[in-house]
């Protein structure tokens, strides 16, 4: 039976505020699992806390709404247990760079067969507009009327230094866009990083749609972009700093690296996942490693 | 005091191969058929400093090191001044090196409990023997053999047989067993006072550590991932995990950290597979706000908390049982949970088994505390008990987390064309929608609560060991057991009651004791007597009487001894 988009959804309405990217962001996850064919039943999806996470309830697939900054190790976790399942962990901008940093260190560095989009609204929302590291320097957020002192963190740099096989840029805006970069990323063997420019039209006035319209800059518009270049996309990536315009598409992609379960020694030749091994163990065999 | 008890030290620096010699001792006495128990001490370096390795030998099952020793061998001059102040009269003193000067008061001691010294060069032994340096264990293990007088071809075929994956030159090996078995040094007054006990069975028995104990029960339960991050005690269950998944096939991954550690597990366990992490307390600090997590979203989880004692990083390679009120009370908000306490090798093995069946069946995060002294201890024991069956409470329905009587809801391992569910840490409704909702936010504690309920009543009370007539009795968890059993076979006017469920708290056996007036010592390896607190919280029965012990030693029969005695 052919999917329908509304077969991802929970019986429950989303509480986002009007015009929030969360609309976008979600309806594009859902049309890319849908067009790949990927039911509900074989999806789990992992959310952090923020605005992003309280996308939790409206999602009608296998769903771990759990801790600020923490869905990416909930997802690793979860993938390592069942790869049969499409994995993808949703993450704020806050989580993501502040709380739960190292997980996505690691998730790269690991290189994982998940998604993770990292919904980026440039400040803590549900918390009512905090700076994030993703806030400019100067902007006068809550709490800080003199405006946020720190530099802001490049993270597209920071990214790609990481040396991600997979690194795509989106806008909430742009859903056709968006879905097809999600399918991509779905489907990329891998840890695939979708850094997803989000509209936050509560503490994020500024960058308004048609600021976003004015700034972005589609790669497949450029006339020489190859993602399979790490020169093409490190240049990318000093071009955004420099000019500081958004380019989206798929910045970076690399096929060639084997994925952490790939290369766990013990899972060589196993057929079954680990969520359908629990039973009773005989251990007899194993009495001669002790001591 | 020790009754069919002789017991051998080895003493020396980090890195000196003490373990070696301890490990082929421990072998071969266990060969001749007698039992053991072995126990490290060390710092927390990796060259240098004094860490010793004791193995007490007994015809009858014993469960504790003894304080002092009748055989110190010692490899370094640090570890010799250390120990000999433990040293029983009659026994033989072994010094791996040219003659030593001794201070007057340690000169007064030699005299007084006449010791003999011996002074064995082993290093130079060894290699006019043919060996190498590293052959200088085997010139000591020979000749604290002889002063055994035990037979030399079990010693040789043991020690072979140990080393036979590691390509050495055996013929040399066995001279150098020979050559300190057969050294011109021995006398026969050296082993006057030195009979071993008689073996009273010939069975091989299985040497294990506990944690070795508690790795090998997770696998039997069907634990299939494991993820971890180093910290003494805990950190053997992943060496033992990590290498023998080659041939368990688990998932085997050491986390970036102790907080991605627990993540790990309990996404793993939201799929349905059975997954583990051990740490000690600071590790155990990190993971909490999972555990927390676990607790409001019915997440299974199991972790293995190897205490160490001290707050911070503390003593790290010492022993203790400070860590009750973290496990018990670790975490924000109220959630259900369960605390289980090991204290030998057997326990360790079953309980960790029983773990998993609780927090699957409860859905609910599984404390199990074990101590630096139960994680390293060297058992040596018949064999393991037998597997338990796998229990998982597995079952579909509407809601994940419908509201029943039991507390416990339907749930059911994720699958293609199953109903998708959410697990959140979100107060939620029985459908697992965020609530903020009065009477659905009490509603769903009250079912959580009642969860443990329902495992409250399938918990066994505390078990009695030695004779419910007597009228003073410990009451304890963990490695305190273990000095209780070897101090009861030795007085039967002593009783002790052992906790393996430290929580929820099982209290009805205790009142009735109380009730009889029994005279109730609570025994604990930390400063405050947590566990006390704990009873004295749930009965508000105070114990007027606590042996407390937290300087990193664990309780040896002569501490009881002593405070019964004083």
């Amino acid at each position: 039976m052919a999917l329908d988009i509304k077969d991802y959804n929970s019986p429950h309405q989303p509480t986002w505020c009007p015009g929030c990217g969360n609309f976008g962001i979600h309806m594009a996850m859902k049309k890319a699992l849908m067009e790949l064919n990927i039911s509900p039943s074989e999806t789990v999806i992992t959310f952090d806390i923020g605005c992003n996470g309280n996308g939790a309830d409206t999602v009608g697939t296998y769903v771990f709404k759990s801790l600020h900054g923490r869905s990416v190790a909930v997802a690793i976790g979860a993938h390592l247990a069942n790869r049969k399942f499409t994995t993808i962990a949703t993450i704020g901008d806050g989580g993501c760079f502040h709380e739960g940093l190292d997980h996505i260190v690691n998730a790269i560095k690991s290189n994982y067969d998940i998604t993770i989009l990292i919904h980026n609204n440039q400040n803590f929302a549900l918390t009512t507009g905090q700076a994030t590291v993703t806030t400019p320097q100067g902007k006068k957020m809550y709490g800080l009327p003199e405006g946020k002192p720190e530099r802001d963190i490049d993270i597209n740099a920071f990214l790609m230094s990481l040396k991600p096989t997979f690194f795509a840029k989106g806008y909430s805006g742009d859903l056709l866009q968006l879905t097809d970069i999600i399918k991509k990323a779905i489907k990329h063997r891998g840890c695939s990083i979708v850094e997803i420019s989000q509209l936050c039209p509560s503490y994020n006035r500024e960058c308004t749609p048609q600021w976003f319209n004015e700034n972005i800059i589609k790669l497949d518009t450029l006339e020489k972009y190859s993602p399979r270049s790490i020169k093409d996309a490190n240049n990318i990536v000093e071009e955004m700093t420099k000019t500081k315009k958004i380019y989206t598409g798929i910045i970076y992609i690399d096929d060639s690296v084997p994925t952490f379960y790939d290369r766990l020694a013990s899972r060589k030749g196993v057929l079954t996942e680990a969520s359908e091994e629990v039973k009773e163990y005989n251990i007899n065999e194993l009495l001669k490693y002790c001591n | 005091m020790c009754t069919n008890r002789t017991i051998v030290k080895i003493g020396g620096e980090s890195g000196q191969g003490i373990n070696t010699v301890g490990r082929m001792f421990t072998q071969s006495i266990n060969r001749i058929g007698l039992s053991t128990f072995s126990s490290r001490e060390y710092p927390s370096l990796i060259k240098g400093g004094v860490a010793s390795y004791q193995v007490d030998v007994s015809n009858k099952e014993i469960f504790t090191s003894a304080k002092k020793q009748h055989i110190l061998c010692c490899m370094s001059e640090k570890s010799l001044h250390r120990y000999l102040p433990d040293m029983l009269e009659n026994g033989v003193v072994i010094y791996d090196g040219e003659e030593l000067e001794f201070s007057p008061d340690e000169e007064i001691e030699l005299q007084k409990k006449n010791i003999h010294i011996i002074y064995l060069n082993s290093e130079k032994i060894a290699l006019e023997s043919g060996g190498t340096k590293i052959m200088a264990n085997a010139v000591l293990l020979g000749f604290i053999w002889k002063v055994l007088k035990q037979d030399p071809e079990i010693l040789i075929e043991e020690v072979l047989e140990m080393l036979s994956d590691k390509k050495i030159d055996e013929e040399a090996e066995k001279q150098c067993l020979l050559a300190g078995y057969n050294n011109p040094q021995y006398r026969d007054d050296l082993s006057k006072a030195l009979d071993l006990p008689k073996p009273l069975q010939t069975n091989r028995k299985l040497l294990i550590t506990g944690n070795e104990a508690i790795a090998l029960g997770s696998l039997a339960a069907g634990m299939r991932a494991f993820y971890g991050y180093p910290m003494t005690p805990a950190t053997s269950i992943l060496k033992f995990l990590g290498e023998t998944a080659h041939e368990t096939n688990i998932v085997f991954k050491q986390a970036e950290n102790e907080i991605t550690a627990a993540l790990m597990v309990m996404g793993s366990m939201y799929m349905g597979t059975r997954a583990m992490t051990a740490t000690s307390g600071g590790g155990f600090d990190l993971m909490i706000e999972t555990v927390s997590c676990c607790g409001i979203s019915e997440t299974p989880f199991v972790v293995v908390l190897a205490q160490r004692i001290g707050a911070g990083t503390g003593v790290p390679t010492w022993t203790g049982t400070g860590d009750i009120n973290a496990a018990v009370k670790g975490g924000h908000g109220d959630f259900p949970r369960c605390v289980i306490s090991v204290s030998d090798a057997e326990s360790n093995f079953v309980l960790i088994q029983k773990a998993f069946n609780i927090a699957d069946k409860y859905q609910l995060p599984v404390i199990v505390l074990s101590e630096k002294q139960v994680a390293e201890a060297i058992y040596s024991i018949e064999k393991l008990p037998t597997t338990e069956k796998v229990e998982r409470g597995l079952q579909q329905g509407e809601n994940r987390y419908e509201i029943t009587d039991s507390g416990i809801s339907p749930r059911w391992v994720p699958q293609k064309d199953f109903k998708p569910y959410i697990h959140t840490s979100d107060e939620h409704t029985e459908d697992g929608q965020s609530t903020e909702n009065a009477e659905e936010v009490k509603a769903m504690s009250k079912k959580r609560e009642r969860k443990m309920e329902s495992l409250k009543s399938e918990l066994p009370e505390p078990q009695l060991y030695g004779s419910s007539s007597a009228k003073t009795i410990f009451v304890g968890y963990g490695s305190s057991k273990n000095a209780l059993l070897d101090t009861i076979q030795e007085r039967d006017d002593i009783a002790y009651l052992h906790y393996d469920y430290i929580f929820p708290l099982k209290t009805e056996k205790l009142m009735k004791l109380v009730e009889e007036g029994k005279r109730l010592i609570l025994i604990e390896n930390n400063q405050s007597g947590q566990f006390g607190k704990l009873i004295t919280e749930e009965t508000s029965y105070q114990f007027k009487e606590k042996l407390l012990k937290y300087d990193g030693r664990s309780f040896c029969f002569e501490d009881i001894l002593d405070y019964l005695n004083n």
